[in-house]
C-alpha cells in the first residue's frame, strides 16, 4: 500500500473532522485525495505537525482531532512524544506513515525501518498504540477506537510512492483562516 | 527584570486574555515561570520550537497564546518563525530572555547575544527590550501586536550573574 491509498481509506472514515498534516508529500496526497476547509496543511516547519495537533487538541477537547505525521517529521521532533504523553489528550489520534525514508528529498533512509517509533510511543504512555499495514487493518482499527480514549497511534507501514501529487494550490492564508472558521 | 516585576507582568497578561504559556524554561524568566506555574497556565516543552508549534495549535483554535524561551532557544527556531509564524500570519508573542547582554555572561551566550537584536530584525520580527520601568507599557504594546493578528517579541535582558 502507498500513502495515497492509505489516506483514500482514512478520509472515509475521517472525512470532515479536523486533520493537521505534516509537510512534504504527506500533505501533497492529503490535498490531492481530499482537499477540504478542516485540513491543516503545515507547509514548512519540518516535525511540528504533532506539537500544533496537540495545541488544537488541548482546546477542543469535544472534537477528534487527527495528525497525518511521517516517520522523518517525528523523529525530528520525538520530544513531542514525551509532551503528549505527559499531557495526555484523549481526543488525540496520531497517524505515522511510515516508509522509512525521506521520500520528498530522494528517498535516503530515516532509521525507522530498526528503530519502532510506535514502541517509543508506548513508553511515553500514549493508551493505544498499532502498527498496521494493509487496508483491511486501517479499517478495522478505526472501528476499534471509536469508543476509546487517547492519545492513540497509528504506524502505517506503507511503500515508497510512484511520482508525486500537485503541489498544494491554495495559500497559507486561506488554509489558515478556512481551518480557524470550521474547526 | 527582578521577582516582583516578573509576577506582575504574568499576572498582567493573563488579566488581559492570554491563556496560554508555552515555552522551555529559562533562568532569566525564572520568576515568571515559576510564578505562572502556580495557575496551570504554563506547559513546559522539550524544545523552543515545539513549544512554538503548541501554540500555533492553540492559536488555530482561537486561544491567545504566549511563547517563552532563552535567546539561544529562539535562534534554534529562526526556519521555524519564518515558515509558519510569519508565513502564515499567527498572533503570537515571544518572550524571550536575553543572555550575553551582559559583557562578561558565560562565553558560549557570547556571540548570539551580541547579535540578538540583529537577528530580530533581519527576519522583521517587532521586538521592545522589556525592564523593571516600562514592563507594562511593553506588554501592551505586544497586546495590541497580536490584536492586530501580528506577532511581534518581548526581550528581557539578563541583568544578573550567578
Amino acid at each position: 500500500m502507498i500513502r495515497k491509498e492509505a489516506i483514500e481509506i482514512l478520509l472515509e472514515t475521517i472525512s470532515m473532522e479536523p486533520i493537521v498534516s505534516a509537510n512534504g508529500f504527506i500533505s501533497r496526497d492529503l490535498f490531492n485525495v481530499h482537499d477540504k476547509s478542516t485540513n491543516f496543511y503545515m507547509i514548512g516547519s519540518m516535525g511540528l505537525s504533532s506539537s500544533i495537533g496537540l495545541g488544537i487538541a488541548l482546546k477542543k477537547p469535544k472534537k477528534r482531532i487527527f495528525i497525518f505525521d511521517g516517520d522523518g517529521n517525528i523523529l525530528m521532533n520525538l520530544g513531542s512524544l514525551t509532551t503528549i504523553g505527559k499531557l495526555q489528550p484523549k481526543n488525540l489520534i496520531h497517524i505515522i506513515f511510515d516508509n522509512s525514508i525521506h521520500e520528498s528529498t530522494g528517498g535516503q533512509p530515516t532509521g525507522s525501518n530498526v528503530i519502532p517509533i510506535e514502541k517509543i510511543a508506548k513508553v511515553c504512555n500514549y493508551q493505544y498504540t498499532f502498527k498496521i499495514s494493509t487496508k483491511k487493518e486501517i479499517m478495522e482499527i478505526f472501528k476499534k477506537i471509536k469508543k476509546r480514549s487517547g492519545p492513540i497511534l497509528i504506524l502505517i507501514k506503507i511503500d515508497k510512492g510512484n511520482g508525486v501529487g500537485e503541489r498544494i494550490s491554495r495559500t497559507p492564508k486561506n488554509i489558515k483562516e478556512e481551518f480557524m472558521k470550521n474547526l | 527584570m527582578t521577582k516582583n516585576f516578573q509576577d506582575e507582568m504574568f499576572d498582567f497578561l493573563s488579566s488581559k486574555g492570554i491563556k496560554n504559556f508555552v515555552g522551555v524554561p529559562d533562568s532569566t524568566l525564572k520568576q515568571f515561570i515559576s510564578h505562572g506555574l502556580k495557575s496551570k497556565k504554563i506547559i513546559i516543552t522539550t524544545r523552543e520550537e515545539e513549544a512554538i508549534g503548541i501554540a500555533v495549535g492553540m492559536l488555530l483554535a482561537k486561544s491567545p497564546s504566549l511563547v517563552f524561551m532563552q535567546n539561544a532557544g529562539f535562534a534554534n527556531s529562526l526556519s521555524t518563525i519564518t515558515s509558519l509564524i510569519q508565513l502564515y500570519k499567527f498572533p503570537l508573542i515571544f518572550l524571550i530572555g536575553w543572555r550575553g547582554y551582559l559583557k562578561n555572561d558565560a562565553p558560549e551566550h557570547e556571540k548570539i547575544g551580541k547579535i540578538q537584536p540583529e537577528l530580530l530584525k533581519t527576519i522583521n520580527l517587532d521586538y521592545k527590550v522589556v525592564q523593571n520601568k516600562n514592563w507594562k507599557k511593553m506588554c501592551e504594546w505586544a497586546l495590541k501586536k497580536s490584536e492586530k493578528n501580528n506577532s511581534c517579541a518581548l526581550v528581557i535582558p539578563r541583568e544578573f550573574f550567578d
